[in-house]
């Protein structure tokens, strides 16, 4: 066990855990914090996603030494009160049918449009293909990026 | 519209003032039995304070078919209710509910069962608050009119629900009332958005995974690989080196109560986090005795299917004895469907408290009943000391169905007598998955002299659970002779509900094999199974039972008809573009009826070709929210054709070879084909859309393969080599 300190969603937080535990068991667990969901373990999912230095990770794999002084933003931190517009975009459209994976699916299309604020269409693709959606809400998980481009524009 | 007479509904008045409904729900029942309302308390399901909000309170599970937000949509619609007022809250289980609809959620039922119900409660509710309106104007109640949560007089004076509830609560409950016209509605019949999305985008949605309980402590299983297999001994030095490990506890053979559930025996690492447990579980050194399963694969299950002995399950007509016939041609064929994991997202979890006289359960459930059943049992506790919270699941598609993971955390709790919060790792709950049933479906036909169909069987191996596809009503297809058999092969593992059950695996036979008929006999594959669809529905027996079963017959044959007609009338049904093959199937589930029209082309950048587009249609009564329902048939069709690209699972010596999402591939974003989805306009009762778009995709996708190739393939899933090595 050894102490880390991160700052997670601009707040400071000390934890004694062992270095090998991933961010996200140090979330759930320990800050619990619960938006940021288990689906793998092994970075196939994307239900994990959050932001480390605006770089979506799936913090699943990314153990805690690695993180040490590093700004996390999960999708408690996304924005105040669910106004990022992605997170808007995704209300409009009404995205989520069980809403599990959803979180993770925001983090990753807020970071692509971070990066690259009109993606085409397979742009969209290759940067949400990471994320699984059992319950198959793909079409509109699209739909909800185009949207949320829209709305960053206005 | 029918009035009601039925004594369901208790009003009180609410604690702190307004209006509180109690209602009586039906004995959970098949879709082919009667369903009857009694007249029991169980608690208020509808509550009106006097600020006007209104809360509805939802014993139906909610993971991801959104009848969260479809029943009080039903409700508020009859009631003149303001949906934006509208707020819910979910009910514990509550044994009262055993027996009963609230009980337990499956089978794509809630909102056919929940219809009339809903409809009646909030009109009772309704004409309740117009008469506490017509009381206070010293009016006649017929002049009034509920609206937009306030009742509203001739003259355009507004009372709201919130000011009424109170004095309609001392109203007796009216014994007749009339239910509005399909023209009437509101909310039916509109795309209202989902109730969980608010929560869900901010990350605050309440699925049983994040609960927290004080002084909880967290525990993870290592389960003997082989079905049914036993622990013989173990050593935990290694893993209790591990820091947070807390104890090692031996999860010793366990019977459940009810059939269908097997607790897999193990070793159980409790630990101050799941990564600690997680962790530590993998250096458990365990003797196993693998026992009756330990050299089993999937080669061994065919060749007990391809030995075993079918029982004869119906007959009508003589259908070997019309296969003899001179001139009469025997077509024959088989397909095979594979075991199928769940991969649900939200792996399969339970938080236990046994506190000596009394127990609390926290878990994402289908069925609370049996979770607070099993949990009684394996505590030895009375059920009335067992509670059950039931939380939202990230996803269940059956797997919840079952309790297994709450006795393992009610049996935990009580060997350590602390909170315990039990997590499946993702490897778990694939390679421990309850699986869909592998399934083997001969079908045979009779072709006479003149090209005419005569006679049509069907032969199903299943490895076990349940068997459908084998009684008369589910071959809507008319033929003289029929004749049907069935037989159980054995599982190697454990086996589940899984979405859609036994349509989605008897669809696959059924549909490719009437293509297979069409191309023979060189029809249209639309138009055969419109010919096929002519044809009396008689009454087979005399009993209720007869008389049920011919009235479903006929709902489905028209419903049938009603989509392939709307396929005709739509022009959806149309030669492929250049280089792309297309394909078409059908099936009813729940007396839904649903066709998908694949289009595909070869491609093997795509492992062996890429669907284009999918197109359904369906027929489910009224579409009670066309946005929500939409959403369940296009889930569907991912959820179909994941199994059709990537479905199955290899068994090596009694051991499931995919164990996570590297080996158990998904459907992704970037394989997604178009989806359009029409419904058939109608105002009939609801039935369900949770499953029913699940069963055509694969034959539709299996036809159009055919239909780009030239070649036949008679089995999912379907990879490269497979479109490589099939036969014309």
């Amino acid at each position: 066990m050894a102490s880390y300190q991160l700052t997670v969603n601009g707040k400071k937080h000390t934890v004694d855990v062992d270095s090998d535990t991933p961010l996200l068991w140090v979330l759930r667990d320990t800050l619990k914090m619960h938006g940021t969901k288990y689906g793998c373990g092994i970075a196939q999912c994307g239900s994990c996603t959050v932001h480390v230095e605006g770089i979506p990770i799936r913090s699943c794999c990314v153990p805690i030494e690695k993180l040490e002084g590093k700004n996390i933003i999960t999708i408690e931190g996304l924005s105040e009160g669910g106004t990022h517009p992605v997170q808007m975009a995704w209300k409009e459209i009404d995205v989520p049918q069980c809403g599990y994976c959803q979180t993770g699916q925001i983090m990753t299309a807020a970071a692509l449009l971070e990066r690259k604020p009109n993606p085409s269409d397979e742009e969209i693709e290759r940067a949400l293909k990471g994320n699984i959606c059992r319950c198959g809400t793909y079409p509109r998980i699209k739909s909800a990026i185009k949207e949320a481009i829209k709305m960053k524009k206005s | 519209m029918k009035t009601s007479r039925r004594n369901f509904l208790k009003v009180s008045a609410l604690a702190g003032g307004g209006f509180a409904m109690a209602i009586a729900l039906p004995a959970t029942s098949g879709l082919l039995n009667n369903i009857e309302a009694s007249s029991f308390d169980l608690g208020a399901f509808l509550n009106i304070d006097t600020e006007g909000t209104i809360t509805f309170i939802l014993t139906k599970h909610e993971m991801g078919q959104g009848s969260g937000t479809g029943l009080p949509m039903i409700l508020a619609d009859e009631m003149g209710a303001d949906w934006s007022k509208l707020t819910l809250k979910r009910s514990d289980y509550d044994p009262k509910f055993s027996g009963r609809e609230m009980g337990t959620t499956g089978g794509s039922s809630t909102i056919t069962k929940m219809w009339d119900v809903l409809r009646e409660a909030g009109a009772m509710a309704r004409e309740m608050l117009k008469q506490a309106a017509a009381n206070q104007w010293s009016t006649d109640v017929s002049s009034l009119i509920a609206e937009n949560g306030f009742v509203i007089n001739s003259s355009g004076d507004r009372l709201s629900f919130g000011e009424l509830a109170e004095a309609a609560s001392k109203l007796s409950v009216p014994s007749d009332v009339k239910l509005k016209e399909p023209s009437e509605f509101k909310y039916i019949g509109k795309p209202v958005k989902n109730l969980i999305t608010e929560e869900v985008v901010v990350g605050k949605a309440n699925y049983g995974i994040n609960i927290e309980v004080e002084g909880m402590v967290y525990a993870a299983i290592e389960r003997c690989p082989v079905y049914k297999g036993k622990l013989v001994s173990y050593d935990d030095t290694e893993a209790r080196k591990v820091n947070g490990v807390l104890d090692i506890i031996a999860i010793p053979a366990i019977e459940p109560l009810m059939e269908g559930v097997h607790v897999q025996e193990g070793v159980a690492v409790i630990a101050t986090s799941t990564w600690s447990a997680f962790k530590a579980k993998k250096l458990l050194r365990i003797q196993w005795d693998k026992g009756e399963n330990a050299g089993e694969s999937i080669q061994t299950l065919q060749d007990r299917m391809a030995k075993a002995k079918y029982e004869l399950h119906y007959q009508k007509g003589d259908f070997e004895k019309t296969a003899g016939g001179p001139d009469h041609e025997l077509v024959e064929a088989t397909y095979d469907n594979p075991y199928e994991a769940h991969a649900l997202m939200e792996p399969i979890n339970a938080t236990a408290y046994y506190k000596g006289d009394s127990c609390e359960v926290w878990v994402g459930t289908q069925s609370g009943e049996r979770v607070s059943k099993e949990v009684a049992k394996v505590s030895g506790l009375p059920e009335d000391k067992v509670t059950v919270h039931v939380l939202n699941s990230g996803g269940s598609f059956g797997r919840r169905f079952y309790s297994d993971s709450s006795i393992e955390a009610a049996y935990l709790s009580m060997q350590l007598q602390k909170p315990v919060k039990l997590t499946w790792s993702r490897e778990d709950e694939i390679s421990h998955d309850y699986f869909h049933p592998y399934q083997r479906s001969t079908h045979k036909a009779i072709i006479g002299p003149d090209k005419k169909l005569l006679g049509w069987q069907t032969s199903i191996a299943r490895a076990e659970a349940y068997f459908t596809g084998v009684d008369p009503w589910e071959i809507p297809y008319h033929f003289e002779h029929i004749k049907t058999e069935a037989v159980y092969a054995g599982s190697i593992v454990h086996v589940g509900a899984w979405r859609s059950v036994g349509p989605h695996s008897t669809a696959l036979g059924k549909e490719c094999f009437i293509d297979e008929l069409a191309v023979k006999l060189n029809k249209d594959p639309l138009e055969l199974r419109l010919e096929l669809l002519e044809g009396e529905i008689i009454k087979e027996g005399n009993d209720d039972f007869a008389e049920r079963i011919m009235t479903h017959r006929k709902v489905v044959q028209d419903r049938y008809k009603a989509v392939l007609n709307t396929i005709k009338d739509k022009g959806l049904w149309k030669p492929a573009a250049p280089g792309r093959g297309i394909g078409i199937a059908i099936e009813n589930f729940s007396r839904t009826v649903c066709a998908h029209i694949v289009e595909l082309s070869i491609d093997n950048s795509y492992n062996g070709f890429k669907v284009h587009k999918v197109t359904s249609v369906v027929h489910c009564g009224t579409v009670v929210n066309p946005h929500l329902g939409r959403g369940q048939i296009e889930g569907s069709v991912v959820w179909a054709l994941s199994a059709v690209k990537y479905g199955g699972i290899e068994v090596k010596d009694g051991v499931v070879q995919r164990d996570n999402f590297h080996d158990n591939l998904l459907l992704r974003i970037d394989e997604t084909p178009e989806l359009e989805v029409h419904f058939v306009e109608s105002t009939e009762p609801p039935s369900g859309l949770g499953e029913p778009g699940t069963p055509p995709l694969a034959p539709a996708v299996l036809n159009a393969l055919y239909n780009a190739t030239g070649k036949r393939i008679r089995k999912i899933p379907v990879v490269r080599a497979d479109i490589l090595t099939a036969s014309a």
